[in-house]
């Protein structure tokens, strides 16, 4: 009996173990990622003062190749989602579509899609072997084979999405997302739209930036609301100088996702942006059951990826991976490669909001996209809302 | 052998005097932690919201005054624990007393704030459904001496199969798909434990690995390609009782839920009359103590031992059925997370009774949902800690609570007829 019970036990710890570290197909980058954002996001603010000035939402696409452009074969490899996961894989091979579109990448540009992790490095020394020009990785799933695959040819350019690496590689850019931004927007829009005056947020994991900085950004953003309209909207599920809150402990139990946005609601929200993966989707269902509850997307345009809860989605924080492999292919196509971690920011699109609930007042609607050039021009700081 | 006429309750073994010792030290050590964290910790009232939205049924206490009853009280326990000692009562004056820790805890949590004890409640209940529909499975198979590690795997493939052919078809014929797909997979078990007498732990471990292999793989290569045709089952909505769902307070947490929680009142109580009123129970658990004996009375051992196998499988399929169909209406790889595994543990916490079962479930959901509000109300704990609660309350309990929990005499033993 004893044994049997330990053995239970020991299953019981092993099935948590498990079930943590499974995660989510992207719950965004590491920590390292996170904390490079925060760092450079002023200077690359400053380095790119002429894109501010486009506020169409794709302001690098249609522009004429200058004379010394040769496009380049750009060779993506995607995550296990397959190419039309409607989220990171898809949107990463728009921008490649946008760079052949523009003349920056050649005609038989191409992915491989890998059907599970050991597809990785096969799929990316197929590229290698092909003579890709740039080899576009996604997620942070493929971050070893990546570096591995760097490592071994120094000469092979490498774009990474949603991943940095500790310590930078020459011939790899890690793009990593301000997100901070884009979810102050939605924070703002949130406070804006609630009707009881309280919004939520929760994560999946506490992996610090990953996740915490869509927390961080909606909180912010809800207290600029409060400081601009002089409301009193609260915030529950986070709290960013203490860095504590509202968790499910996984990336996987919808479930959880659900009885967390039940208690929130019983508590008042009426708004909730779950930073969890597919969790979120337990919220989502919620909101379609209950109604009276907004639901705020992460990473990709939820009204796409989930068109069942378009009603209830009142928009979402967006990554623009295409915009990151749009770029970086200019780049190269350009003579301009240069490795590192590389952060996208609202300024260049990098990241956004998606598609706003049309039943949001145009007034508030308005507001948000002055908010979106303040931000973009460097006027307004996401991050001056916090109380330290 | 003397014959000295003592009471039996009277008759106290050095074991039981350790334990009462034992116990009245963590009682002395709650009563501390009371007093220092929570009462000294806490200013203003506490509210605990019990009505629904539009009900006002609100109740405000001091939150200090609060920890400190409870802290005296625990400080009475410790003495009653060290000097005379409560006995067999003991494990009831544990689960009320950590019931009452806990909503000290609330109450500090709470201070100079309100929050919605009824949704803290209600949201235990339908945490506990998967969790409570796994134990019952295990104690279904167990009373006939298998044991069912697979129970995991049966919740994953019930949620799998019911958003499959729930989406193609309907959710009802989902519900159904589940359960017999359930039932299929504790088929394989039986036979493997039954019939070719394979270790059972190990049988039931290679039920989950296949399962979560399986159901992962069909999930990427069919539900995630097309989801409108294959993962848009929708889900079972809540519906009240009438006149149930009206009775303040206990009403909307128990009458006012979906079709698996009423299910699983069902389910227990068919169960628990079933194993210890009816000629089938008692054939079933013969069979778990003694299957000899039962063979030589003329029991079927193999066929009680197939039935009950294989009615735990279904049990199990229907649980798995409410994480898509009760809960968020598609599946998602692993979506189960290891709630098979805490019901295995709630199995043995309730001491292989299936109300015993259904009780532990719901202290893991409590704990469960406890966590989520703490969470809520920003007490400051790193969300780390929270997390662990439901785990930690359960181990706590295990060992703490249960006690000399016995299992099935011949648990896990296959059984050859000679």
């Amino acid at each position: 009996m004893r044994k049997y019970t330990r053995l239970v036990a020991l299953l019981a710890a092993l099935a948590m173990v498990l079930a943590a570290c499974g995660g989510g197909e992207e719950p965004a980058e590491t920590t390292q990622a996170a904390e490079t954002t925060v760092a450079t996001t002023p200077d690359t603010t400053e380095a790119t003062p002429d894109t501010t000035e486009g506020t169409t939402p794709d302001t690098t696409e249609g522009e004429e190749p200058t004379a010394d452009v040769t496009p380049i074969r750009a060779c993506q490899v995607t995550d296990t989602g397959g190419i039309d996961d409607r989220s990171f894989n898809q949107t990463a091979w728009k921008g490649v579509q946008d760079a052949i579109a523009d003349g920056y990448a050649t005609e038989d540009s191409d992915y491989l899609e890998s059907t599970s992790a050991t597809d990785y490095e096969t799929n990316i020394n197929s590229w290698i072997q092909e003579g890709c020009d740039l080899i576009i990785t996604v997620g942070f799933l493929l971050g070893d084979a990546t570096a591995a695959a760097a490592e071994a040819n120094p000469d092979q350019y490498f774009e990474i999405l949603d991943f940095a690496y500790e310590e930078d590689i020459p011939n790899v850019v890690g793009a990593v997302f301000n997100t901070v931004d884009a979810a102050f927007l939605a924070g703002y829009l949130a406070a804006g739209v609630s009707e009881t005056g309280v919004i939520a947020t929760y994560g999946g994991i506490q992996l610090p930036g990953a996740v915490t900085d869509f927390m961080d950004g909606f909180v912010y953003g809800a207290r600029y609301y409060n400081q601009q309209n002089g409301t009193d909207v609260q915030v529950l599920g986070w709290n960013p100088e203490e860095q504590t809150g509202t968790f499910t402990g996984d990336f996987e139990n919808l479930d959880n996702g659900r009885n967390v946005s039940q208690a929130f609601v019983e508590e008042g929200a009426d708004v909730i942006l779950p930073v969890a993966g597919p969790v979120g989707e337990g919220t989502a269902a919620l909101a379609a059951e209950i109604g009276n509850l907004w639901v705020v997307g992460v990473d990709a345009d939820w009204t796409q990826t989930m068109p069942q809860y378009a009603d209830v989605i009142l928009t979402s924080v967006l990554k623009g991976l295409d915009v990151a492999a749009y770029t970086v292919i200019k780049d190269v196509a350009e003579g301009n490669f240069e490795g590192g971690t590389r952060v996208f920011t609202i300024a260049e699109d990098g990241v956004g909001l998606g598609t706003i609930a049309s039943s949001v007042d145009q007034a508030l609607v308005d507001e948000v996209e002055q908010l979106r050039q303040q931000l973009a021009d460097g006027t307004l700081n996401a991050r001056d809302m916090a109380e330290n | 052998m003397t014959t000295v006429d003592v009471p039996a309750e009277l008759v106290r073994v050095p074991a039981e005097v350790k334990r009462e010792r034992i116990l009245g030290v963590v009682y002395l050590i709650l009563a501390a932690i009371v007093a220092f964290f929570f009462a000294m910790g806490s200013e203003g009232d506490a509210t605990f919201r019990l009505g629904e939205a539009g009900q006002d049924i609100d109740l405000t206490f001091s939150a200090a005054g609060f920890s400190w009853v409870v802290s005296a009280i625990f400080a009475f326990l410790a003495v009653i624990h060290l000097t005379r000692g409560i006995g067999r009562k003991s494990n009831l004056v544990l689960s009320i007393a950590l019931v009452l820790f806990a909503f000290a805890f609330l109450a500090w949590a709470a201070a100079g704030s309100s929050f919605s004890l009824l949704g803290m409640l209600r949201t235990t209940v339908s945490a506990a459904t998967p969790i409570a529909f796994g134990a019952l499975s295990g104690v279904l198979c167990e009373r006939v001496a298998v044991i069912n590690i697979g129970i995991e795997g049966m919740l994953l493939t019930g949620a799998f199969m019911s958003a499959l052919v729930g989406t193609v078809t309907n959710p009802w014929v989902g519900l159904l798909a589940a359960t017999l797909s359930g039932g299929v997979l504790a088929l394989g078990l039986a036979v493997l434990a039954i019939r070719y007498r394979v270790d059972q732990i190990i049988a039931g471990v290679v039920i989950n690995i296949f399962a979560l292999g399986l159901t992962s793989f069909l999930s990427s290569q069919i539900l995630v390609e097309n989801p409108d045709r294959f993962n848009r089952p929708g889900v079972l909505q809540a519906f009240r009782i009438p006149l149930l769902a009206d009775i303040p307070v206990i009403g909307p947490i128990l009458f006012n839920q979906n079709i698996f929680v009423y299910a699983l009142w069902i389910s227990v109580a068919l169960t628990a009359y079933g194993l210890f009123r009816t000629r089938w129970g008692l054939r079933a658990r013969a069979v778990g103590e003694h299957p000899k004996a039962a063979d030589t009375l003329g029991v079927n051992v193999y066929r009680m031992r197939y039935l009950n196998v294989l009615l735990g499988g279904l049990v199990a399929g229907f649980g798995g059925a409410y994480f898509t169909l009760g809960s968020v209406g598609a599946f998602n790889e692993n979506m189960t997370a290891g709630r098979g595994f805490i019901g295995l543990a709630a199995m043995i916490f309730g001491r292989w009774h299936p109300v015993g079962a259904l009780a532990a479930a719901l202290v893991f959901g409590f704990a469960d949902s406890l966590q989520v509000r703490l969470g809520i109300l920003d007490v400051g704990i790193p969300s780390d800690f929270l997390l662990m609660a439901p785990y930690l309350v359960t181990i706590i309990v295990v060992a703490g609570v249960v006690g000399r929990a016995r299992p099935p005499a011949a648990d896990g033993q296959p059984y050859v007829k000679e």
